[in-house]
């Protein structure tokens, strides 16, 4: 794992010394936070701990107090719309997608502004996606109130992947989702890192996910922030972090994830 | 975890490389062969199935060699399955573009079949079927839900201690106090529209004067109620559509039930009853503001002084015109809050319904205060007031 690190030479998105203020608490004190291509990063952190508002940073919805983003070398703010809709795709905590638009129209919208592809093209690929993140054919023609929570991710995800983005942001991918749904969300963000070659992002307090699916894990705890393997972060002295990762559900994550990785 | 790194290995570099410039594309080869080389992607798409459209006709290459592309996306990989299913062997490829291959491979690929759209002919029918299917079911919720809020009201007179006075007490504030401002302004710009315009009529004829009778009288027997009710129609019946629908919205409105309490009571009552005291002192203070409107306009058209005014407003309005205007404003204040709180209840669940709900609400409100004044207008006609 470091060595595959090692061999990166330019991380695709780089934050340095991010700080975010409410008032007079700092959120973020000064964040430095590398991510590397084809790597699935997780952020973790407590409830209200700034791990949205830091998600928010990284992809220029909110300007940060101090500090700066680089995606692929450039500023976030100076990225213009069509080349950062090619270069990154987000998916937002309730999914945002647009109630007026059928499914299929949410993952045609991004082509439709951006590229000058026919029609009967544009549907195909809206086709292909949707059913790369695994919802039957036929929901492309709901709306979403017709989907359930877990269908609404899904479609959210193939919208986000509409113009094949080289990061993926997720936020908080798998909360409101049931077990079974939620593991299927995960083996998705496994698949389509190891497919399309994607790197992705993800904000999520979830510990199975951070366990099974992230090569790294970047830690919020009182606005600093710590990256690195689950395993090294599991033998951190931090106390909130020591009880994050050997609480009663890291427990049960940690099983999950010997027996998917045939033990560690 | 070390094994799914290698395996994508350094896949990302390589469309870094290609964004330095224009994405390019060429079909080398003839004949049984050719090959691709550069990015096949989103932006090259059509070159691509341009230069290899016949391959796809002719049907004289079967081998593509891929070993030189060095980007390919979903829509490429799309593109070269798309060919593989048609018997063109692809060699050559590159292991991580082969991932992606196997995993669009793997997908059906195909477009949904669309609904067949309905003549528009059977559309109108079936429109004007929905539409008198919704007057009709719209009219019996509201007849059902007057035949709640009277029982809840009957309930609320038997057993006072169930009202609640500090509610109320805010809901006129809300509804009557800080609409003063508006419904004050919007009753003087009236009284000046009409009496510009009866003056300039009224002038060929000689009796500017009666200018001063027009004014008074319409505004005190219908344009200051009139008013007053579509102004909260717009502003008090909406709040109470949003404020109970997002309630609703947010099963606040079933915690309500869960408790054992009557959202009728504790949501609908108070708002009701706060508009039904409020709308008939908005439309005292609204007749006010006519006249004084009134007062400005016959100054400055026919030079009137205020005493003068007074005079002639006393002669031209008798205490029966007042009581016609008023007499309406709880009726109107009934049906505003009826069709205001049952929109707001009507409200299912999503963010997009109560925005719906509350035009529907204000629409409604609006519609059934003028057929009221319409049948009130009748109604006063026959009585002879």
């Amino acid at each position: 794992m470091s060595a595959a690190r090692a061999r990166r030479t330019e991380p695709i998105l780089s934050a340095r010394g991010i700080v975010n203020r409410f008032g007079k608490q700092r959120l973020h004190d000064k964040i430095d936070l590398d991510v590397h291509a084809g790597e699935i990063l997780g952020i973790a952190g407590g409830s209200g701990s700034g791990k949205s508002i830091l998600l928010k940073t990284l992809i220029g919805l909110h300007h940060p107090d101090g500090g700066k983003v680089l995606i692929d070398g450039k500023p976030v703010e100076s990225i213009d719309a069509r080349e950062k809709a090619a270069l990154i795709g987000v998916l937002f905590q309730q999914g945002a997608l647009f109630s007026s638009l059928t499914v299929a129209q949410n993952v045609m919208l991004p082509m439709r502004e951006y590229t000058d592809l026919p029609l009967s093209e544009q549907e195909k690929i809206a086709a292909v996606k949707i059913e790369l993140t695994g919802l039957p054919a036929d929901s492309a023609m709901k709306f979403p109130a017709q989907l359930s929570g877990g269908m609404v991710k899904r479609a959210a995800l193939a919208r986000a992947l509409a113009l094949d983005p080289r990061i993926l942001f997720l936020d908080e991918p798998t909360s409101d989702l049931d077990p079974l749904n939620a593991s299927g969300i995960d083996e998705l963000i496994v698949q389509l890192n190891r497919g399309l070659g994607i790197t992705v992002v993800i904000v999520t307090h979830d510990l199975t996910t951070l366990l099974t699916v992230c090569d790294c894990v970047a830690v919020l705890v009182d606005g600093k922030v710590t990256v690195d393997t689950v395993d090294k972060l599991a033998r951190s002295h931090d106390p909130w972090i020591h009880d994050f990762l050997h609480g009663t559900r890291a427990q049960g994550a940690m099983n999950v994830r010997k027996s998917s990785h045939g033990i560690g | 975890m070390a094994r799914r790194f290698v395996a994508h290995g350094e896949w990302n570099l390589m469309p870094g490389s290609m964004k330095s410039s224009e994405p390019t594309l060429a079909v080398a080869g003839e004949g049984e062969r050719l090959s691709l080389e550069g990015v096949l992607t989103l932006p090259t798409l059509e070159r691509a199935k341009a230069a290899l459209e016949h391959v796809r006709k002719q049907r004289t290459s079967r081998v593509l060699n891929l070993s030189k592309l060095s980007a390919l996306d979903t829509p490429g990989a799309m593109f070269l399955c798309d060919l593989r299913d048609k018997h063109v062997e692809l060699v050559g490829l590159q292991p991580e573009h082969k991932a992606l291959l196997e995993l669009i491979g793997g997908l059906q690929r195909k477009v949904p079949p669309k609904s067949p759209a309905v003549a528009r002919w059977r559309q109108l029918v079936i429109q004007l079927g929905k539409g008198a299917d919704n007057v009709w079911r719209d009219s019996i919720d509201i007849i059902t839900f007057v035949g709640r809020i009277t029982s809840a009201f009957g309930y609320a007179l038997t057993h006072p201690a169930s009202l609640r006075p500090a509610s109320i007490s805010r809901q006129i504030a809300e509804t009557g106090i800080n609409a003063l401002p508006i419904v004050g302004l919007m009753a003087v710009m009236i009284s000046i529209v009409i009496g510009y315009q009866s003056a300039a009529q009224l002038r060929r004829l000689g009796g500017e004067e009666f200018m001063i009778n027009l004014v008074a009288v319409s505004v005190i027997r219908e344009m200051g109620v009139l008013i007053t009710a579509i102004m909260l129609a717009g502003r008090s019946g909406s709040a109470f559509t949003a404020e109970i629908g997002v309630m609703k919205a947010r099963e606040e409105v079933d915690a309500l039930h869960a408790m054992g309490l009557r959202p009728i009571e504790l949501l609908v009552l108070p708002r009701m009853i706060g508009l039904v005291i409020a709308l008939p002192l908005l439309t005292f203070f609204a007749d006010m503001m006519g006249l004084l409107g009134g007062a400005m306009i016959s100054h400055s058209l026919l030079d009137v002084s205020l005493p003068q005014y007074l005079e002639r407003v006393r002669s031209s309005v008798e205490l029966k015109d007042l009581f016609v205007g008023l007499i309406k404003a709880p009726v109107f204040a009934f049906f505003i809050a009826t069709v205001g709180c049952m929109h707001g209840l009507r409200v299912s669940g999503s963010a997009e319904s109560v925005g719906r709900e509350t035009t529907h609400a204000v629409v409604k409100a609006i519609f059934l205060v003028i057929v009221f004044d319409a049948l009130f207008s009748v109604l006063f006609e026959k009585l002879g007031l």
